[in-house]
């Protein structure tokens, strides 16, 4: 945990003990049991907390439809939205709610709720701009609704929604706790539109933990730490972030049946290392200049299209910040497993709508398929007590 | 839950013996923040164990506000209450609920400012309330204070309840017989329309988890536990009967089934007199009633082929209402809630008016647009959360 916006924080043993909490004066802190470190990512800030933090190891997401009557309901449900992420991602000891009604907890994670680095993403649809709220007319130009692509397979069941929310922590069960937490406090406001659960594996047996596939999946990616790069291709002016959700299975017996030769020359890296089939290593950096004819990496391999490394599309390089699911069986028997494949960036048509088009029909596409996810901006940061998700948007 | 409150004599002999000890005290911390953000994710403070004398509830605690944790020990043999109550009216803060002999529980809350006193209530023996503690610094407000209901709170409302029920059961036997010479008479239309008027009269009465014990399933079971399903030979009533009519079965043949919903009906009615009304039954019903409506109505579980579900939710929500109505005058002072239960409410009347078809016919659950599903089901599931709380608050508790 190095991003800055991480810290740990002294947990409780018993229940007994104190905390620090963000921005909070230390004076509650006590000494009493050894303290279990609880990582918390604070929640105030220019931007949401989710993009540029360390990947967690679980994560849901969902798509809400906003049943709110009119724009001052609106408002409420944002607001009420602020303050479970606040009270979540801090971690704390819920109200005591006397006698008068059910506890306001599930207790799914102990009478005292842990951080446990959970990070909750709030994002809008283009569907939240349609007429209901009077807000048509703020709608950013950038915002579209998922376009269908060729080789998409999409259940309109599983695309879109008037809001999305990415819950990521360290354990599964802090991620569940939090949606539950979310549903019950907003219930009325907004219903579960789709949802989708992942995880990241550990590294096996080192680097970038694999996809399903098994891949290493993340060896190329957005350096996060250099923040001007962050704001040329991830962040708006604002504070927000353009969000794409894609699920995409993968049909995994099919690509079981492939061989290895194919599957790599499919992606352009070796399956066991990581290494571009140019390279030996997980970090060399593919040379497709020396390559012009795709000798050693074919010219519709899955990272040479999707990142061709010269200048013209350097504009259009993503965040990737992808999970694994894994959901149980289809009707032939076949496991359904894929990716939730999620980015981030400045612009959806020059960035991940460009990559996507220039992915259409590379071999892979037979053993993959998008079946849903949606696009969405996410909002600028909550800056303080006082402020709250897309006060500017909605206030 | 109730305990009697007093004791054979044998049971009081062991008065004298009884001592409590409410271990309290306060922590070395100054009075904590009073911000609310922050105090909300402050773990509370957990009191040290400070001694008491025998006999007396809850001596020798001080008073800081804020979140506090009291740890209570029973040392005697007998099982206790123990509550934080406001002196000035009873109305109780927290509680730990039947404290076994030997066994030390903890007591959470948030002290505002305002009286405090521990009440201990041991099993068969008169309360008795410990002194009084006033809470000056900390958060403004505390956790809320509810005044205890006790059976004899809600003995005004089983009478109402039970009056509209008698009622409702004499316009359900008549809507009965009106089915039954409809199946004799073998008209499929009629029969459907008989069904569904005596139906809605039957969910009307706001029958959920265990009301009217075994005549429920008889009259209204779902095929789902039989074994046999919907052609096991003991699936019955209402929705055997739209089993039938839905899928192509004669109206003649299903007539015997009629027959014995008509005499369950009866039997009933004939005993209805007779059965109990606990009277905590009442609010746990306030929200039982549509959750059961949410499980089974609006997932379409419980649609035999009628598709009326949606009318089945609308008759459930006059059921709820009926039950609403009759514990109302016990409720409104103790919920902060109950304006908003009625907001809720007329949310979800008017959806599912919105939802009958112009006709009057009913569009079954299943072919409602995905949007207005949605926004049915989230609105029943926002009045169930500002339904719940009536059952805590009902939860009757003694009072002497
Ligand atoms: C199930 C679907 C997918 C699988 C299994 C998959 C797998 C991979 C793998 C194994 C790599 C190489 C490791 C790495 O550098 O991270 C990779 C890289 C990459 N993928 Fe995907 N991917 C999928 C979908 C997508 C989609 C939908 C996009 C964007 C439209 C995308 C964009 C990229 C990019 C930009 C890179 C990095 C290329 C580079 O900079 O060298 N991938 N992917």
């Amino acid at each position: 945990m190095t991003d800055r916006r991480t810290f740990m924080r002294g947990a409780l043993g018993v229940g007994v003990a104190g905390a620090v909490l963000a921005g909070a004066p230390s004076g509650r802190a006590t000494a009493t049991p050894a303290p279990v470190a609880d990582p918390v990512v604070a929640f105030h800030g220019a931007h949401q907390a989710g993009i540029t933090t360390p990947q967690q190891r679980n994560a849901t997401l969902v798509a809400f439809d906003v049943l709110a009557a009119d724009r001052r309901e609106l408002t409420g449900l944002v607001r009420t939205l602020t303050e479970r992420a606040r009270f979540l991602t801090s971690g704390g000891t819920p109200p005591e709610v006397g006698i008068g009604a059910p506890p306001t907890d599930s207790g799914v994670l102990g009478p005292t709720v842990p951080a446990d680095g959970l990070t909750v993403t709030v994002g809008v649809g283009a569907s939240l701009f349609d007429g209901r709220y009077g807000l048509a007319d703020r709608k950013p130009a950038g915002l579209t609704p998922m376009r269908d692509f060729p080789n998409d397979h999409l259940d309109e069941a599983r695309c879109h929604g008037d809001l999305s929310l990415q819950l990521c922590a360290d354990n599964r069960d802090t991620v569940s706790h939090a949606l539950r937490d979310i549903a019950k406090h907003t219930r009325g406001g907004m219903q579960v539109r789709w949802r989708i659960d992942g995880f990241v594996s550990p590294p096996r047996p080192s680097g970038t933990p694999r996809n399903l596939m098994g891949f290493k999946d993340g060896t190329s990616n957005l350096d996060v730490s250099d923040s001007a790069l962050m704001d040329q291709l991830v962040w708006l002016p604002e504070g927000g972030s353009y969000q794409v959700i894609r699920i995409i299975r993968i049909l995994a017996e099919f690509w079981d049946r492939v061989s290895i030769l194919e599957q790599e020359n499919m992606i352009g890296r070796r399956r066991d290392t990581g290494a571009p089939l140019d390279g030996d290593h997980e970090l060399d950096v593919p040379n497709f200049a020396a390559d012009p004819v795709g000798t050693s990496i074919p010219l519709t391999s899955h990272i040479r299209r999707a990142n061709p490394r010269v200048p013209q599309t350097d504009g259009s390089r993503i965040l990737r910040r992808p999970y694994n699911y894994d959901l149980g069986v289809d009707s032939v028997g076949d496991l359904d497993m894929g990716l939730v494949f999620v980015c981030y960036q400045r612009d959806l048509a020059a960035q991940f709508e460009a990559v996507q088009t220039r992915l259409a029909d590379e071999p892979l596409v037979d053993y993959i398929q998008p079946v849903g996810g949606g696009y969405f901006l996410v909002l600028p940061g909550v800056r303080d007590v006082d402020d709250y998700f897309g006060q500017t948007l909605v206030g | 839950m109730t305990r009697p409150a007093w004791p054979s004599a044998a049971r009081r002999a062991l008065l004298a013996a009884i001592v409590l000890l409410p271990l309290a005290g306060c922590t070395s911390d100054p009075a904590p923040d009073a911000s609310p953000s922050t105090a909300e994710v402050a773990p509370p403070a957990a009191e040290s164990v400070m001694g008491i004398a025998r006999s007396v509830c809850g001596t020798s605690w001080t008073g800081h506000g804020g979140d506090r944790t009291f740890l209570v020990k029973n040392t005697d043999t007998v099982t206790t209450d123990v509550e934080l109550v406001d002196p000035g009216n009873g109305a109780v803060y927290a509680e730990v609920e039947s404290l076994a002999p030997g066994t030390t529980r903890s007591l959470r809350v948030r002290l505002g400012h305002g009286a405090y006193a521990l009440r201990c209530l041991p099993e068969g023996v008169n309360m008795l309330t410990g002194p009084t503690v006033r809470i000056t610094d900390g958060p403004q407000d505390g956790t809320p204070a509810v005044l205890p209901v006790d059976d004899q709170d809600l003995t005004g409302a089983v009478g109402r309840y039970r009056k509209g029920v008698t009622a409702g059961l004499a316009v359900l036997s008549d809507d009965v017989a009106v089915l039954r010479r409809a199946l004799h008479h073998g008209d499929r239309a009629d029969a459907r329309t008989a069904w569904l008027t005596a139906h809605l009269g039957y969910e009307r009465l706001g029958a959920a988890y265990g009301t009217f014990d075994e005549f429920a399933d008889r009259i209204d079971g779902l095929p789902d536990s039989l074994p046999g399903g919907v052609h096991d030979k003991d699936f019955s009533g209402f929705y055997r009967i739209e089993y039938g009519l839905w899928h192509g079965e004669s109206p003649s043949s299903l007539a015997p089934v009629g027959d014995r919903l008509a005499s369950d009906v009866a039997k009933l009615r004939h005993d209805f007199p007779e059965q109990r009304t606990d009277p905590m039954d009442l609010p746990l019903r306030a929200h039982e009633i549509l959750e059961d409506t949410l499980q089974s109505q609006l997932t379409a579980a419980a649609d035999q082929g009628s598709g009326t579900g949606l009318a089945t939710a609308e008759a459930n929500l006059d059921g709820t209402q009926a039950v609403l109505d009759a514990i109302a005058p016990v409720m409104r002072s103790r919920y902060a809630g109950w304006d908003q239960v009625g907001v809720w409410m007329g949310r979800a009347r008017r959806l599912l008016k919105d939802a009958r078809r112009p006709g009057g016919g009913w569009t079954p659950v299943a072919s409602l647009k995905t949007i207005d599903r949605r926004r049915l089901d989230g609105t029943i599931g926002a009045l169930l959360e500002e339904l719940a709380p009536i059952a805590a608050i009902g939860e009757t508790r003694r009072t002497s």
